[in-house]
């Protein structure tokens, strides 16, 4: 079983039996999104900037978790203090792999809405809990992930330098997962509408919009039937 | 004694009836003239009373007896008086049916517009009386909007169209009693505007003779030159004849009603009736009348006597009736659309959302009851299911009498879809369209990977209709209209090929790197390289790229296909091949959808 827990914006904790990663802990207006002393063993950041990186030196310390990201994460957290044994630098299509945990980083791009200036984000394909997770992260591109077998898809749906509501729609539609979760919406119409397109164009996806807070079990009964279940 | 003279009383009533424009009774007045007219030549008549009885109900005479005063000879004395009625002794029908070609209960009452309308006006009068009902005339304005007039049926009289008056004469005919007559007048109606249209004023006249609304049953007593006398004469001692002589001195018909003569008794004492007569005999100019008596008496006996006459007459009477009926105000339904895309361009070779916006105005002045679109969507469109199709009327969400079909009924997005939404019954559920009142289409439709040298033209139809249906109000775009814009997005895919020795002689890793520059994503990338034939391929990384193997022009030619590759996406082939002699170069090919 797969435990989704949204902490708001692009912050997801996966929990399996085995382990458990937390996904962009990141810092947004000044305000974290996940409490310093949640209970992790694998934090990811997918790229270097605050609403990504966040608290996450402060959670991997209280926790002692490790942390992993693309080198400028790596780089920033590791300023902040992290400890260095606890630093996992994430290569483009080589997968991080612990017991129960397979993460599969994907080198994207996400985009300063101000600047226009382009950055690496890293899209991440996890399988944990028995299940596959393909997390887009802060991405503007989807890369190979349309190719990707997934049973959850989680992706940004604002614009503003990462996906618009279209792209995330055309990903589920390609990709066909159970389910489908928009995050990181700058306007409450934008997952109306994520919702409504999945609905109508990708048939197999069940869209679903979580709130802050709220949990998400997912797991395989009786072996190969999909069950999900919303807190 | 019909060529003798007779007072005539006259009754004229006339009845002038208002409809409106759907041909009931809106108004009507009723007056009448009475008149006593004096028909000799020479004689007066004097005292006249007009005796009504309790026939003047109906009107407003207070009196049953009215004095007249005197007559003279060949003039006439009037009263005029108002009488109630409820509807005319005639009734006229109009039935303006805008559409004839459809059959329905109840006839159609709008112009539809830019169309030839088939208009059948069916008129019908009845006589709703006993009595016969002649001198019809009725006329009917054809508005100009009408052209080929033809008078289909006439069942009595003639009708004719006269072009220069723009009039239906309808005429010389009689209706009996409770029977009715009809005319029916087809044409083509054809407006220029919305604006409502009059259906032409008809003004039916007529006459009822011999019938009256009031049900007056005059009569008439008079005085005129009328000469009555007693002469005694002595036929033996003491024994006298007396003889009561009365005789018509003027020239018209007089009828004698009552005469009586009394006797005084000689020696005094209560007065004898010797004569009581009420011979009800009517005398011709100079004709005369007598009775006589037998008395004793020594001196002339002494008689008074008692005489009642009048004058005859006869009683003519006549109803003219006049029935002027409203235009019928004839609306028109017009339909106007529009339509949006959402956006309006999407790029090409993706997979892109499009809000599809479409509104129906009624630009008409009539309401209306039905209303279809027909949406075409193109190829490369994945189309709505009817579900997520959602429909406003006056912005309130309709859930009343609706169709929604998807032809063909799937979301396959290789084929071109027609798309009918048609709402029924709108006067049952959220009442008809008015004027200027706009219904709302709002569905989504996905792109897929629109192609920036193919037009996706998504022409609509839109049809209209009132209750009960007609011809339909229609408009439609033109057949390539309303296209959803493609933004070129170019492709741009970088195939860089290197040899490197390998770790063995005569073995070489060749390198390829296929990256998607370009703006967009493309898909089924195929790669092709060529190896020449003296070396055989050995192996890849990585190791799931195994290539496909075909013989090719001096060599084998290595290939891999791509389903997609996303903007910067980055394939890195290592090929290791091994063999003798020279390596030669050559280009990799790269060709895509």
């Amino acid at each position: 079983m797969l435990r989704v827990t949204y902490f708001g914006k692009t912050s997801f904790a996966l929990q399996s039996d085995e382990t458990s990663v937390l996904l962009n802990p990141g810092i947004w207006d000044g305000d974290t999104v996940v409490p310093d002393d949640y209970d992790i063993r694998v934090i990811v950041a997918t790229n270097d900037h605050d609403d990504a990186v966040g608290n996450a030196t402060t959670i991997a310390a209280n926790a002692k978790a490790w942390f992993l990201g693309n080198e400028l994460a790596v780089e920033k957290v590791k300023e902040q203090g992290a400890k260095p044994w606890l630093l996992h630098v994430l290569k483009n299509e080589a997968p991080y792999e612990i017991p129960g945990l397979k993460i599969t980083p994907f080198s994207l791009q996400r985009e300063d809405p101000e600047s226009g200036k382009k950055s690496e984000n890293l899209g991440l394909h996890i399988e944990i809990g028995k299940m596959k997770v393909s997390y887009i992260g802060d991405s503007m591109v989807r890369g190979p992930f349309g190719a990707l077998e997934a049973n959850i898809v989680i992706a940004p749906v604002g614009g503003d330098g990462v996906f618009p509501v279209k792209d995330a729609v055309s990903l589920c539609i390609d990709v066909g997962p159970q389910i489908g979760i928009p995050m990181r919406w700058t306007d409450d119409d934008q997952p109306k509408k994520f919702c409504k397109y999945i609905d109508q164009f990708a048939r197999n996806t069940m869209p679903l919009v979580m709130k802050e807070g709220q949990v998400l079990e997912v797991q395989w009964a009786a072996g190969n039937e999909f069950k999900h279940e919303l807190s | 004694m019909s060529e003798h003279k007779t007072v005539v009383i006259d009754i004229e009533e006339t009845e002038k009836a208002q409809l409106d424009e759907h041909s009931g009774l809106s108004e009507i007045e009723v007056s009448g003239v009475l008149s006593v007219k004096n028909v000799s030549e020479k004689s007066r008549i004097w005292n006249v009373r007009v005796l009504l009885g309790d026939t003047r109900d109906r009107t407003n005479i207070g009196e049953e007896t009215i004095p007249a005063g005197e007559v003279d000879a060949g003039g006439r004395w009037d009263t005029t008086y108002d009488v109630s009625a409820k509807a005319p002794i005639l009734t006229l029908t109009e039935v303006f049916d805008t559409c004839e070609e459809v059959k329905t209960e109840e006839p159609h009452w709008a112009y539809a517009f830019g169309k030839d309308n088939p208009v059948k006006m069916t008129i019908t009068l009845k006589n709703e009386t006993d009595g016969q009902i002649d001198n019809i005339v009725l006329n009917k304005t054809i508005p100009s909007e009408l052209t080929e007039i033809t008078i289909d049926e006439v069942t009595s009289g003639t009708a004719e169209f006269d072009e220069g008056t723009g009039v239906v004469v309808w005429k010389d005919f009689v209706i009996y009693p409770q029977e009715e007559s009809t005319v029916v007048i087809k044409a083509s109606g054809r407006v220029k505007d919305v604006d409502a249209k009059g259906a032409g004023e008809m003004v039916v006249t007529y006459r009822g003779e011999e019938q009256t609304r009031s049900v007056l049953a005059p009569d008439m007593t008079a005085l005129t030159e009328f000469l009555a006398g007693i002469e005694s004469a002595e036929t033996e001692p003491n024994s006298w004849e007396c003889t009561l002589e009365c005789s018509n001195e003027s020239d018209l018909v007089v009828r004698l009603d009552k005469a009586e003569v009394y006797l005084e008794p000689e020696d005094g004492g209560d007065k004898e009736k010797m004569i009581d007569e009420a011979p009800a005999v009517e005398l011709a100019p100079n004709d005369e009348w007598r009775s006589s008596f037998e008395v004793t008496s020594k001196s002339p006996p002494k008689c008074t006597q008692e005489i009642i006459y009048t004058p005859t007459n006869v009683v003519t009477k006549r109803v003219l009736g006049t029935i002027d009926k409203t235009p019928q105000l004839v609306p028109v339904y017009r339909i106007e659309y529009s339509k949006t895309f959402d956006p309006p361009k999407v790029a090409s070779f993706d997979k892109t959302p499009v809000e599809v916006t479409i509104e129906v105005t009624n630009a008409g002045s009539a309401k209306l009851n039905e209303v279809q679109v027909l949406d075409n969507l193109p190829d490369d469109i994945m189309p709505p299911t009817s579900e997520y199709v959602e429909v406003f009327v006056r912005g309130d969400k309709y859930d009343g009498e609706m169709e929604i079909a998807i032809d063909p009924d799937d979301q396959d997005p290789d084929s071109p879809h027609t798309l009918s939404v048609k709402l029924s019954n709108l006067k049952d559920s959220v009442g008809e369209l008015e004027p200027d009142e706009t219904m709302r289409i709002n569905y989504s439709i996905m792109t897929w990977k629109s192609r920036p040298e193919k037009e996706y033209p998504s022409p609509i139809r839109c049809l209209a209709n009132t209750y009960p249906p007609g011809l339909e109000a229609e408009i439609a775009s033109d057949e390539d209209g309303h296209k959803i814009g493609v933004v070129y997005k170019k492709r741009r895919i970088s195939a860089k090929k290197g040899i490197n020795k390998g770790s063995e002689t005569g073995e070489y890793i060749v390198q390829l790197v296929i990256e998607n520059k370009g703006e967009v994503t493309v898909e089924n990338v195929r790669v092709t390289d060529w190896i020449p034939e003296d070396f055989e391929f050995v192996s890849v990384e990585p190791e799931d790229l195994e290539p496909s193997q075909a013989a090719a022009d001096g060599g084998t030619n290595l290939g891999w296909i791509f389903e997609r590759m996303n903007p910067e996406d980055k394939k890195k082939i290592r090929v290791t091949v091994r063999g003798e002699g020279e390596y030669e170069r050559r280009e990799p090919e790269v060709i895509s959808d």
